[in-house]
């Protein structure tokens, strides 16, 4: 009685947020499978008859005519998982250290630092980038900066540049790295780092041993969700790096937008997800492990 | 075809003196193409209170519309995606062509192949697309070989367009080929002549005049329109390319799905008069089909001949077309610049 009273309330429970994600997720990306499998319609949407040179043109096969086989859409998925990696590394080693230094604040002092890293999210990504152009631009801050105290004698051309576009990503990511970091950080086990050190440890070996082990579910957890919304990013490439260097999510957005070619858009979206849950198994299965030795 | 980057889509609302319950009219438009004025004057004169959206390419209008979306009276395509909005059968029948007004459009602006006698669209405006240059830095320039010409010169930076077709078609009109050619080798010439000079490119990019303004860039690729933020800095000139240029014209059309059809025909009428015509000019620089409109127009525009422009320039100029499935040569030669080292 009492259980299944217990299966009625969870099931009571569950149906909101199960219908939400069945319209709003799931059905979505059933129609993105789908239509990339179908005939790109002359106009923008879809004929309903099956295709597969979607996937033909990316990964090899094509009739060479009409849908032609080119290695460069591989290359920019290359280019951009790049780039992602790059940008988890980069935040992962800016975030590290500060949170540990953060979990040693006063409890007020905490509460301000954690007020400031989430005061980005109050202002809209692409005002915030426009201010990045103004910042690294030939006349702008930085530069105007540097040449008046006479660090530099020419403006560093930074905007339009690979840098300016990974310095973007980096900014941007930066507090969905540190989030998960310091929750880990801050539930770290200190008597264990202490017994140790006094057992004879050195601080390599304390680091490798007890710290690291303990922290890394915080940094899969932070390169996960940081590694993810790289891989897709268009805004910043566009804005930053000049539309110069062509990244999967711009090339996506180009299918929809200019070329009015649906199905190739879905086909290179599915290829997208498919590497984003190939790189969220791996990594799950790896916290699993660790979990299980800890 | 002013874009602004998608996302900052700004929806004004016009309802200042609006008088009750004459009905409302929604706008569709490209962003930054019509002047505000234009709205609060027809607002005030009829009564009807106007929204206005808008949006950044005619593919995200037409992928917008075909997906369904209702509650939008006027739209304002390119005469090549008026077209495939006819054929889609999203426009209605409007005989604006019947109004006794009609007589001010020049005969020459009824370009759509699918509507030729303008039963169901009204030619709204048209403009080119060019070079804006600091002469300041770059001395005196005439067209494209000067414009990719000046990084190794100067040393100053210059860009182009974040846009398909417009860079694609710099390489057709260096190589003397339509800036519509379906032909894969033409395609891939255009495209050869775009990757040969990228190394000269800064970036490809919309923020021309505020980085022309502030002398991050000496030159770069941009609509007419651009001269409003020039009028005062004489050193920052446009020009229509000596080698040949593009040009682009929007029609006013009224949606088949449209809620307020008789309101959206009074639009049109109103902005068939002279007067309202030139009144959006003014703002935006650029041309208009109108004819007597173009006397009643500011004179800093009707006396420069790469605004108000003559029958030896528009000689120069081509106009894109719909080029059905040729589109995805366009796509992959994109691409590859894109993605040229």
């Amino acid at each position: 009685m009492a259980l299944r009273r217990q299966s009625v309330v969870l099931g009571v429970l569950l149906a909101p947020v199960t219908l939400f994600l069945g319209i709003f997720f799931l059905l979505p990306l059933c129609i993105i499978a789908v239509f990339s499998f179908l005939t790109p319609g002359l106009y923008g949407g879809v004929e309903w008859t099956f295709y597969h040179w979607n996937y033909g043109r990316i990964f090899g096969w094509a009739d060479g005519f009409i849908e032609i086989f080119e290695p460069v859409y591989l290359q920019i998925l290359w280019r951009s998982l790049s780039f992602a990696a790059l940008t988890v590394i980069l935040t992962l080693i800016l975030c590290y250290p500060v949170a540990f230094w953060v979990s040693r604040l006063s409890d007020r002092w905490r509460l301000v630092f954690l007020f400031l890293i989430t005061l980005p999210f109050f202002s809209s990504l692409i005002v915030r980038l426009y201010a990045w152009l103004l910042i690294l631009k030939p006349t702008g801050l930085l530069n105007t900066v540097l040449l008046n105290i006479g660090l530099i004698s020419e403006p560093l051309e930074i905007l339009y540049t690979p840098a300016a576009v990974v310095l973007g990503m980096v900014y941007v990511m930066v507090p969905f790295m540190f989030l998960p970091l310091y929750a880990s950080v801050d539930t770290l086990d200190r008597a264990q780092i202490e017994a140790s050190l006094d057992l004879g440890a050195n601080r390599v070996q304390t680091f490798l041993k007890v710290v690291l082990p303990q922290t890394l579910p915080g940094i899969i957890g932070g390169a996960v969700i940081v590694f993810i919304p790289s891989v897709g990013n268009f805004v910043v490439p566009d804005v930053l790096g000049g539309a110069k260097g062509l990244m999967i999510g711009n090339l996506v957005e180009q299918q929809f937008l200019s070329s009015r070619n649906w199905p190739f858009g879905s086909a290179l979206s599915m290829i997208i997800m498919a590497v984003v849950l190939t790189v969220l198994m791996v990594s799950v299965r790896r916290a699993k492990k660790v979990g299980g030795h800890a | 075809m002013k874009k602004q980057i998608s996302g900052l889509a700004l929806a004004l609302s016009v309802t200042s003196g609006a008088a009750m319950a004459d009905g409302t009219l929604a706008l569709y438009n490209w962003g930054d193409y019509i002047n505000p004025d234009v709205l609060t004057k027809f607002t005030e004169e009829t009564g009807i209170a106007v929204t206005l959206d808008t949006y950044s390419s005619n593919e995200e209008m037409l992928a917008k519309i075909q997906a369904g979306a209702t509650g939008y009276d006027i739209v304002f395509p390119s005469v090549h995606m008026n077209d495939i909005m006819l054929k889609l059968g999203l426009l209605e029948k409007t005989d604006i062509n019947q109004s006794p007004d009609f007589k001010n459009i020049n005969p020459a602006f009824l370009r759509s192949k699918e509507d030729p006698a303008s039963e169901y669209c009204l030619p709204y405006a048209w403009g080119t697309v060019g070079i804006f240059y600091n002469e300041d830095i770059t001395g005196p320039i005439t067209g494209w070989a000067d414009f990719f010409a000046i990084p190794e010169k100067t040393g100053a930076k210059i860009t182009l367009l974040d846009d398909m077709r417009e860079v694609i078609a710099i390489g057709h009109i260096m190589n003397g080929t339509s800036v519509n050619s379906a032909d894969p080798a033409e395609v891939q010439a255009a495209m050869d002549y775009v990757v040969a000079h990228k190394g000269a490119v800064s970036a490809f990019t919309y923020e021309v005049p505020p980085m022309l303004a502030s002398g991050d860039i000496a030159a770069g690729h941009f609509f007419v329109g651009g001269n409003v933020f020039f009028a005062e800095t004489p050193n920052i000139k446009y020009i229509i390319p000596a080698e040949g240029g593009t040009m682009y014209q929007e029609n006013i059309c009224v949606l088949a799905s449209a809620p307020n059809k008789e309101n959206a025909k009074k639009f049109m009428e109103f902005y068939l008069r002279p007067d309202i015509a030139a009144l959006n000019v003014a703002q935006q620089y650029n041309g208009t089909p109108n004819t007597p409109a173009n006397d009643l127009t500011p004179e800093a525009i009707k006396s420069n001949p790469n605004i108000n422009v003559g029958a030896e320039t528009m000689a120069r100029l081509q106009i894109f077309e719909d080029i059905g499935a040729a589109l995805k040569l366009y796509d992959r030669a994109w691409n590859t610049i894109r993605t040229a080292q």
